[in-house]
């Protein structure tokens, strides 16, 4: 074996190993649902782009996605659907959970969106001591069957739903809140949406 | 009557490089086998999640133009994983080093300007979603590799390596003239 040769094949040695790290760091692609239940979606459900968002009610960077995100559906109004994934990033923020579940059992009322609307713009109110007092005051708002919302938090499936949720988010490698996917392209963050994903929606609707 | 002639030249040991002795060989294999693994496994874990979520957090560092970012978060793993294993295989070595040692003086001077700049990092965006330092942490880690890097680049040429295997066999100071 000549000197090129050797050469060719130490690169070669070398590019197998570097695929390798990555294929074993990778693991083994799960499978990954963006499907959610109707009351946590928004727009048509035949519309041309979907928006699959996984977001946690006590995160400070999903509340600053809010209005970014509720322009974008004011812009595309009827051409786009939301559908909306809990992802409670519980080693930061203890009262995510619970928030989640609440804002779930409002769902299965058909006031999902009321009660989120109602977490993120009082975000700073709610994950205290005042917790179980805010979201009581939230359910009134949205004017829930408190009984049935209330036996609806104690119930496991409610609880079960967002972790769901979590393990979807988990095989599609969501690492940070807000991960939006429109039509399967991903964008971390409210900068990241603002900036690109307007473009790429546009982008999809022409197709 | 007899004279001792003296050899001429520089013996291999006067060759400022140390890698004749077994004790030298043995520090520049352990430290560029120590890099390298850092740098594949640093390396991976990003290259194996999402790039736009590693563009977040070279995004906090304020360093490059927005739109490079994203680039940036897809590139710079992959270019850790192959220095590494350059690096761990000694494939063109003292590139490698180099190329290694020039890594972690961006990394030192990034997280020295967010220092400076008194900019808050959730995290350091080293190790991916996996190992998280703080920026003293960062700062003391880059520079022990920094210093290894210059370990592995006096190594060269090593007997351990694919260059001296491509080249026909490890041949000392003479090798490194090739």
């Amino acid at each position: 074996m000549d000197r090129m040769t050797r050469l060719a094949v130490s690169a070669a040695l070398v590019l197998a190993a570097s695929a390798g790290s990555f294929l074993v760091a990778r693991g083994r692609v799960k499978p990954y649902s963006p499907a959610a239940p109707g009351y946590r979606a928004l727009g048509p459900a035949d519309a041309k782009v979907t928006i699959v968002e996984f977001s946690d009610f006590e995160c400070p960077a999903c509340r600053v996605a809010e209005p970014p995100m509720r322009g974008i559906l004011k812009l595309f109004d009827g051409k786009v659907r939301l559908v909306f994934k809990h992802f409670p990033l519980e080693r930061m923020h203890k009262f995510a959970r619970p928030a989640a579940i609440a804002s779930e059992c409002a769902g299965r009322q058909g006031k999902f969106w009321e009660f989120h609307h109602d977490l993120y713009d009082h975000q700073s109110e709610w994950p205290s001591e005042k917790f179980e007092e805010r979201m009581a005051a939230y359910a009134k708002n949205a004017k829930l069957d408190l009984a049935a919302w209330s036996a609806c938090r104690a119930d496991p499936s409610a609880d079960a739903a967002v972790s769901a949720d979590v393990k979807d988010g988990e095989n599609a490698w969501v690492g940070s809140t807000p991960t939006f996917f429109i039509n399967g392209k991903r964008f971390v963050g409210a900068m990241q949406l603002s900036e690109r994903g307007t473009p790429w929606i546009e982008k999809e609707l022409k197709k | 009557m007899s004279a001792k002639i003296p050899p001429s030249g520089p013996s291999p040991t006067e060759s400022g490089r140390g890698t004749s002795s077994p004790y030298g060989s043995v520090v520049g294999v352990a430290a560029r086998v120590l890099v390298g693994a850092v740098l594949v496994y640093a390396g991976a874990t990003k290259a194996a999640g999402p790039a736009e979520e590693f563009a977040i957090v070279i995004g906090s560092y304020d360093l490059l133009p927005r739109d490079m970012v994203l680039t940036a978060a897809t590139f710079l793993p992959w270019v850790e994983i192959l220095v590494g294993w350059s690096l761990i295989l000694g494939l063109k070595l003292r590139v490698a080093a180099a190329a290694a040692g020039s890594l972690f003086a961006a990394f030192l001077f990034a997280l020295l300007t967010v220092k400076a700049k008194g900019i808050e990092l959730p995290n350091c965006g080293c190790f991916g979603d996996g190992v998280h330092l703080t920026l003293t942490q960062g700062l003391i880690f880059d520079s022990a590799l920094a210093a290894l890097c210059w370990l592995a680049w006096r190594s060269s040429p090593a007997r351990l390596s694919l260059d001296s295997w491509a080249e026909g066999g490890y041949t000392g100071r003479d090798h490194a003239k090739r």
